[in-house]
């Protein structure tokens, strides 16, 4: 007669699995970085970028209903090699922090590289704009960058978080209402 | 297995720890590290999540498994299967009819309970309060639309944003703050420089900073009259409306800015601010309301989840504690009952269960014990029992070389042994008499006899009795002294009989051929003296007296007394010749011729009788005194020639045994026959069934074959008559 611990462990296993699968966020695979763009000006390496199909309709939803929403976006810059070790020049990342003010009706937009600083608008759309899009962002100035060498710039955003009332985002962890994660953008570029 | 298990334990507690460390991080990751909570307590509460999640996998691993385990049994039908799945079903049973109507109840309740939170009013209200909050900014910023009309106006056209006209500015702003009761009134540049500024008394103690350049721009990007900026001061909230000079100019037609602040008192904006933090928890509750209750509901479900599988677990753990042990004691039972008494279980309990596990153990203790005391007793037993056998087939031995036969008897009278003697004696076999009576030894005319050893055993007890018996045994007559003795146990107790045989025929015999020779040897001599006498006296007077008397009475007498004078004289040679009968002098001659020449005497002499003879062929060589086995076959035949009355036949035979070690001499005749009565007694002198004759005949014959180290015997000659058959050794002894 077989054991049948064998089989157990196996289910185990595939439970293991699927938790670990719960775990890492949902991967929304409608959120994607496009529009992606880099220049320089004299001084600076600029990106440009923007974040498409974020604002679904449960997020619309609870921006409007007064919730605190965080998007968070990294972007590095690596030296392109052949091998598998890339050298990595820059790194940075930043934070689009939305709250909808019902009294006023009127959106708060702050960014981290704008020193956090209030922009109201009244327009959604507007408001929405400010959160996905990035605007001659400074990624690094041009020195590292040497001539004639490939680069690659990888960017990822993020929904960093949510404050729900009464704590609910701590108990709510099984539920994800409007998380989404991108996966990592790549752009290669000669100098 | 000890060393297995307990590897295989630290291998899944190092893998459950390295799974809950994986899980944390990866969940302290995804879940992000920008949260109001500081690391160390998320990361303290995603460990207990997942050590959680991780114990409700393990619990479901083990039910799970035990209950695959238990289906295998049950397949298999393993002894003790059956019961544990009732114990585990009623477990079950008795969990579930509970935890559904509990789950149910709760499920409802909570579904009432967020209904209930949202009821309409509540939100009207809310949505009202809202409202006048907001009417409450568009008044405000009405009003202030208003002022910020007429100053701009005022300000364009009488060019007081001139430099010339600066002071002139001034007071006009005074003007305005005061007019229309503002908290502040400022006027900026089209290069967004304040020029004045007038501020209300409660504002004196603040640094009013200036409206920044992004702020005054901002309403120029929207293309509006007028658009406000709030900030929050220690004295309230403060609303600045802007608008362009000249009033809704845009692009490079504005020459400056006025700005108008009303300052919300600090309880108004909190009431304001907890208008709209209510609104906006209502309308986030509002929301959740699904996810929060689907959470309640998945909650609740693990917790019910978490009270089936303890309640499955601790009904697998009870069913294993009760069925283990009664399965080992069942299968203790049959080790027990196939002779494996050294089992024992090992069940650790402190119930019941142990009482009845160490009852066992100390049964088996016990019957181990008492098989080991019963060992050594039946070995015991088994040396005394050989030893007994080999005294006692000592005894047998003794008993069956004995010439004495041996016969006991139990406290019944029945026969328990008998030896070889007595069964030769006796001429039985042990089987026929063996557990029968003894009175089945004893003819009916022994009934005297059987009565005395009767009464003298079962009734008085008597230790002992010496009696001669006198038994017919194939035809002959035997003498048999017995002795009784009766056989007691240490107790007294009488357990039986002994009775011994000794066969007094031969000696008896010999005894009477002395007493009889010595009788005879006297007679011979005292009484044939006084014949001679008596015969020349009786001679005398009749020479004298027979020419003096002529009485033929005279002469009868003499004659009388002549022939009874010779008649006594024949008896006594008779017994003369007995009584000095010599001793045989055996030499090596043959048998047959002796016989034919016997026969040949009588063959012509008795024409009614018909002689055979039967002579078997290589009839060996004897050790005879020829004269004298003549004279007892001649003696042999006579008395066959008078048995016969009228006509038959005798019929001499000679025969030996298949061993050639044995001669047998037999004359048969077709006579009268020997009745039972007189067989004991044919060989003895003085018997005789003859008219004339001192019966010295067969007593003759008896002594010449003993002296030929032979047996002579007589038995029955069917159909009729009688058989006399002489045993004689081939090598004399």
């Amino acid at each position: 007669m077989k054991k049948p611990d064998g089989v157990i462990l196996k289910i185990l296993l595939v439970a293991a699995c699927l938790l670990l699968a719960l775990s890492s966020p949902v991967m929304a695979k409608e959120v994607k970085i496009a529009d992606f763009a880099v220049t320089n000006n004299r001084d600076d390496l600029l990106v440009f970028f923007s974040v498409k199909g974020a604002f679904t309709r449960e997020m619309v939803e609870a921006i409007q209903n007064g919730i605190p929403t965080t998007f968070s976006y990294f972007v590095r810059l690596e030296e392109d090699k052949i091998l598998w070790f890339k050298k990595k020049i820059a790194a940075k990342s930043f934070t689009h922090t939305i709250k909808y003010n019902n009294m006023k009706d009127e959106y708060v937009i702050k960014r981290s590289w704008d020193a956090d600083k209030a922009i109201t608008t009244k327009s959604f759309e507007q408001a929405k704009s400010l959160m996905a899009e990035i605007k001659s962002f400074r990624l690094t100035d041009l020195d590292p960058l040497e001539k004639e060498h490939r680069y690659i710039i990888r960017a990822k955003a993020e929904l960093d978080k949510v404050t729900l009332p009464f704590k609910l985002h701590y108990i709510l962890f099984f539920t994800a209402l409007w998380d989404f994660e991108t996966s990592w953008h790549s752009f290669k570029f000669k100098y | 297995m000890d060393r297995k298990r307990r590897k295989r334990e630290v291998i899944i507690i190092i893998g459950v720890v390295a799974l809950i460390s994986v899980l944390s991080y990866i969940t302290v990751r995804a879940f992000g590290s920008g949260s109001q909570i500081p690391p160390a307590n998320m990361a303290l509460m995603f460990i207990l999540m997942n050590i959680n999640m991780l114990l409700l996998i393990t619990l479901f691993f083990l039910i799970f498994r035990n209950v695959i385990k238990l289906y295998h049994e049950r397949r298999n039908r393993v002894a003790g299967s059956k019961l544990r799945t009732k114990l585990i079903a009623a477990f079950i049973g008795l969990t579930l009819l509970p935890t559904v109507v509990l789950f149910f109840f709760s499920i409802q309740f909570i579904t009432t309970s967020i209904e209930f939170w949202f009821k309409i009013p509540i939100e009207q209200a809310l949505e009202n309060s809202l409202e006048v909050g907001q009417n409450l900014y568009k008044l405000v910023e009405e009003n202030n639309t208003f002022f910020l009309d007429k100053a701009a106006y005022q300000v364009d056209s009488r060019d007081l944003l001139a430099p010339k006209n600066r002071s002139e500015l001034g007071n006009y702003t005074q003007v305005v703050q005061r007019a229309f009761n503002l908290n502040a009134v400022e006027f900026y540049n089209s290069n967004f420089k304040r020029l004045t500024q007038s501020v209300s008394e409660n504002l004196k103690n603040h640094t009013f900073e200036p409206v920044d350049a992004d702020a005054l721009q901002k309403g120029m990007a929207d293309s509006k009259k007028t658009w406000s900026v709030s900030e929050h001061m220690a004295g309230g909230e403060i609303i600045r409306n802007i608008s362009a000079i000249p009033y809704g100019a845009q692009g490079p037609d504005i020459d400056g800015f006025v700005v108008i602040s009303i300052i919300l008192p600090p309880d108004l904006e909190k009431n304001l601010g907890s208008i709209s933090k209510g609104f906006e928890e209502y309308q986030q509750m509002k929301m959740l309301k699904r996810p929060i209750r689907i959470s309640y509901y998945i909650t609740l479900s693990i917790v019910s989840l978490l009270v089936v599988f303890c309640a499955i677990w601790f009904g697998m753990y009870l069913s294993r504690n009760i069925t283990v042990p009664i399965m080992e004691l069942a299968e203790g039972t049959r080790r027990v009952a196939e002779g494996d008494l050294s089992y024992r279980i090992d069940v650790i309990a402190d119930d019941e269960i142990k009482t009845l596990v160490d009852s066992f153990n100390k049964m088996t203790r016990d019957l181990r014990f008492n098989r080991k005391e019963l060992e050594f007793s039946a070995k015991k037993l088994y040396e005394q029992n050989i030893e007994i056998e080999e005294r006692r087939r000592y005894m047998e031995i003794v008993l069956n070389n004995v010439s004495t036969g041996v016969i006991s008897l139990d406290s019944h009278g029945l026969i328990t042994t008998i030896n070889d003697s007595a069964e030769r004696m006796l001429n039985i076999s042990a089987e026929d008499v063996i557990n029968k009576s003894y009175k089945h030894l004893l003819k009916e005319e022994d009934n005297a006899l059987i009565q005395e050893i009767r009464d003298r055993f079962w009734e008085k007890r008597e230790e002992s009795l010496i009696k001669s018996v006198n038994m017919t045994i194939q035809g002959k007559s035997r003498s048999f002294k017995v002795t009784f003795n009766a056989l007691k146990d240490d107790n007294g107790r009488q357990i039986g009989l002994v009775m011994v045989f000794d066969d007094m025929t031969e000696i008896e015999k010999a005894q009477r051929m002395a007493a009889w020779r010595e009788v005879a040897r006297r007679i011979a001599h005292e009484v044939k003296n006084p014949l001679t006498p008596i015969s020349l006296s009786a001679q005398r007077l009749k020479r004298k007296y027979k020419s003096a008397i002529d009485d033929p009475v005279f002469d009868e007498c003499i004659q009388t007394i002549a022939e009874h004078t010779e008649l006594i004289r024949n008896l006594v040679n008779e017994f003369s010749t007995f009584a000095k009968f010599p001793t045989a002098n055996p030499t090596p001659c043959e048998l047959p011729p002796i016989v034919k020449e016997s026969v040949a005497l009588y063959e012509d002499g008795y024409p009614n009788i018909e002689f055979h003879t039967q002579i078997q062929d290589n009839i060996p060589m004897l050790r005879l005194d020829r004269q004298q086995i003549k004279q007892s076959l001649i003696n042999l035949i006579d008395n066959a020639i008078s048995s016969i009355k009228t006509k038959g036949q005798i019929t001499v035979e000679v025969s030996c045994n298949a061993r050639r070690d044995k001669v047998y001499l037999a004359v048969a005749d077709t006579g009268e026959g020997i009745s039972d009565k007189d067989k004991p007694f044919l060989f003895e002198p003085d018997f005789t069934t003859k008219k004339t004759g001192m019966g010295l005949g067969l007593a003759i014959v008896s002594t010449i074959v003993s002296d030929h180290n032979g047996r002579i015997w007589a038995a029955d000659n069917p159909p009729r008559g009688a058989r006399f058959v002489v045993e004689l050794p081939v090598n004399g002894t």
